[in-house]
């Protein structure tokens, strides 16, 4: 196991109060393996991976644990942390345009993790920026290390954001939105170079996400966020083709197919709650079309589907209590027959 | 060369400000009510000589040949001779303007040395004691008058204390090292003096730190909010991501991009100071340009109010220029242009 978080519950001050923004987040990613976390944007998605960069902001709250390689990175001190951020966790942001230092050189943004982590000599590091530049497919590497971010297309940005991140082979990667702020062609080039990557590094990769598109060009496996709680967990394939909470439904439903005359695109009513003004049952009750009694007086807990698919709704707590009923009575049937 | 250009550029647009500059002072100076002849011959002189004095110093002629004149003579170096000290205004200046330009290099030292880590200090640990303790004594540095501040430092590091010195620029006794740049300090370690230099450093000490009180108030508010705002940007965190230490974040990548503003302000006091301080100078007895100026006012000493006038101005306009080009070594979007 790469990482496993447990329970992870994040409260930050807004306003001079605490409000919760993660709830009892738990999932795992294995080595080698690419996971999705998907949801619209402030259902904790980002801070879930700032909880396990600890990059979060001062006052934070953080209960749980997160597991790093059997180390729990809630645990670490700021040293550990400074040896760990960079090394063997590594982080790609949303917008390349203001992640990298303006000020810096491209050659010296991608050096100063090998300085901070490895023990190569300088000249050893140059020729590792200008490998680490070709590796992320970038054209004219030599004269590339000279530049400034501003000189460089949003794309290459990303590319050097890549670079950086993968610049200390990190045991788990987290891109949060790394082709969000890009142009649908660049996109494209940036997923395919993340794929290729994976094969080579072997390491585990979190990919944070609102589009579902990207999700089915690199991830293996999806986790859908909403209000700071994981409401479905399954493989890629199983989450498209038997989506089973209305909220991953509402999502899928919502990507324009090609080759369908459909007018309207399906759409989710409402937005997310704010994290201080959450529901107290299910938290997506109020913008669900199958919403009952139950869902908005109690939390439904996490139903397991399969062993990869789990999800969080009263529906299938139903479901699976007539199954249950039935295979049952079935069994009854049966001694009643000896 | 780019970069070349664009200093030869600033360079000549220098001329037309320094002219607006000579023409304005030149004609304010002398519609100004006062006859420099008679203040020159003294209160007892009859009309015949001071109407010989009108001839030989030109203030007969029309005041465009009058400042032709004044500008030819400048041109080649010559800025008339002081109706005061009856000395050429040059030789004054370069008798004071050194020891101004000695302070404020001093005082301007101390600021960046404890400013800037004091605001950026101040941002990092923004809301708790020490930007509570910055935040006082940037005030008590800003509302302080300098000629109060300074004359507390005389009564307890001089008068009670006895171990500073409370005046001039050199212990009595000690003869000026030979004059290379004028600036006392300087011209000791170019000449290899130390009990010279030791004097002349103990001296800058009271009047630098009093100069010095303002600005570094100042200075570090200016880089509080300034860090505070660049700490929140996207490529700090990144910074914070690769593993980089809270200092190396401060000071390898936020300082330089939060130094703009700083620049800005260091230019304009550093700029202000040349001009002079009259009142620390007074109080420390520093005889510096801002004193001089004051005398020159005072016995309407209109050559040399023309001099340090013009010398304020172009020193004001040199550290803009200077500061123009720190902008674009700080930061590689500005392009020379």
């Amino acid at each position: 196991m790469l990482l496993e978080l447990q329970n992870v519950c994040l409260e930050l001050k807004r306003n001079h109060k605490y409000v919760k923004i993660l709830d009892e987040v738990s999932f795992q990613v294995n080595q080698g393996e690419t996971v999705g976390i998907v949801g619209e944007s402030g259902c904790g998605k980002s801070m879930t991976a700032l909880s396990i960069m600890r990059l979060l902001p001062e006052k934070a709250k953080l209960k749980g644990t997160i597991k790093l390689e059997d180390e729990d990175v809630t645990k670490f001190s700021k040293k550990a942390l400074e040896k760990v951020r960079g090394n063997k966790l590594s982080m790609i942001f949303q917008d390349p345009l203001t992640s990298l230092n303006p000020l810096h050189t491209v050659g010296k943004q991608i050096e100063e993790t090998l300085m901070l982590h490895t023990d190569l000599t300088k000249s050893q590091r140059k020729q590792r920026v200008v490998e680490l530049l070709r590796e992320v497919g970038l054209p004219r590497a030599e004269e590339l290390v000279h530049e400034y971010p501003h000189q460089l297309s949003g794309g290459m940005r990303q590319r050097i954001m890549i670079a950086i991140a993968m610049a200390c082979n990190p045991s788990l990667l987290i891109c949060d939105e790394p082709t969000t702020a890009l142009d649908v062609t660049v996109q494209a080039q940036i997923l395919e170079l993340m794929n290729s990557l994976k094969k080579m590094n072997e390491m585990g990769i979190i990919m944070i996400t609102h589009d579902l598109g990207v999700v089915a060009e690199v991830c293996d496996r999806v986790i859908v966020m909403y209000a700071g709680k994981v409401v479905e967990q399954a493989g890629v394939k199983e989450l498209f083709q038997n989506p089973k909470h209305p909220y991953t439904k509402g999502l899928i439903e919502s990507i324009p197919k090609l080759g369908e005359r459909k007018q309207i695109l399906g759409s989710i009513p409402g937005t997310v709650p704010a994290p201080d003004k959450l529901p107290s049952g299910c938290k997506f009750a109020d913008r669900c079309s199958y919403a009952m009694d139950t869902c908005r007086r109690k939390m439904p807990p996490m139903v397991h589907i399969t062993n990869e698919h789990s999800a969080s709704c009263w529906l299938l707590e139903e479901e699976e209590g007539e199954q249950f009923v039935t295979s049952g009575s079935k069994r009854i049937e049966t001694t009643l027959h000896h | 060369m780019d970069a070349l250009r664009y200093i030869i550029k600033r360079i000549l647009l220098m001329i037309p400000i320094l002219f607006g500059i000579s023409v304005l002072t030149f004609f304010i100076s002398n519609t100004i009510p006062g006859d420099p002849a008679r203040l020159a011959a003294g209160p007892h002189a009859d009309a015949k000589i001071i109407e010989e004095l009108q001839e030989k110093m030109g203030l007969n002629d029309p005041l465009y040949v009058q400042y032709g004149r004044y500008m030819k003579n400048l041109v080649q170096g010559d800025l008339g001779t002081s109706n005061y000290s009856h000395q050429p205004v040059m030789e004054d200046i370069k008798q004071y303007f050194p020891a101004t330009l000695e302070l404020t290099l001093f005082s301007m030292f101390i600021t960046i040395l404890i400013g800037i880590p004091l605001g950026v200090i101040s941002a990092s640990k923004k809301d708790k004691l020490a930007d509570q303790f910055a935040r006082v004594m940037a005030l008590i540095g800003v509302a302080m008058p300098a000629f109060w501040l300074g004359i507390i430092f005389l009564l307890f590091f001089y008068l009670q204390l006895g171990i500073l010195p409370g005046s001039g620029r050199l212990d009595t006794g000690l003869a000026p090292p030979e004059s290379i740049t004028g600036m006392y300090t300087i011209d000791a370690l170019l000449t290899g003096n130390w009990a010279v230099f030791n004097s002349a450093i103990i001296h800058l000490i009271l009047p630098g730190i009093t100069q010095a009180a303002v600005t570094i108030g100042m200075i570090t508010r200016m880089t509080r909010s300034s860090m505070l705002e660049v700490l929140n940007s996207d490529y700090i965190r990144t910074a914070f991501a690769k593993g980089g230490s809270q200092n190396r974040v401060l000071y390898g990548h936020a300082l330089r991009n939060g130094m703009m503003p700083i620049l800005t302000l260091l230019g304009m006091t550093f700029g202000h100071s040349l001009g002079g301080s009259v009142l620390v100078e007074s109080v420390f007895s520093w005889p510096g340009l801002g004193r001089y100026a004051v005398n020159a006012i005072t016995y309407l000493d209109f050559p040399a109010v023309m001099a340090v006038t013009i010398l304020i101005a172009v020193l004001f306009i040199t550290v803009n220029l200077l500061i123009d080009i720190l902008y674009q070594v700080v930061d590689p979007r500005l392009n020379y242009d």
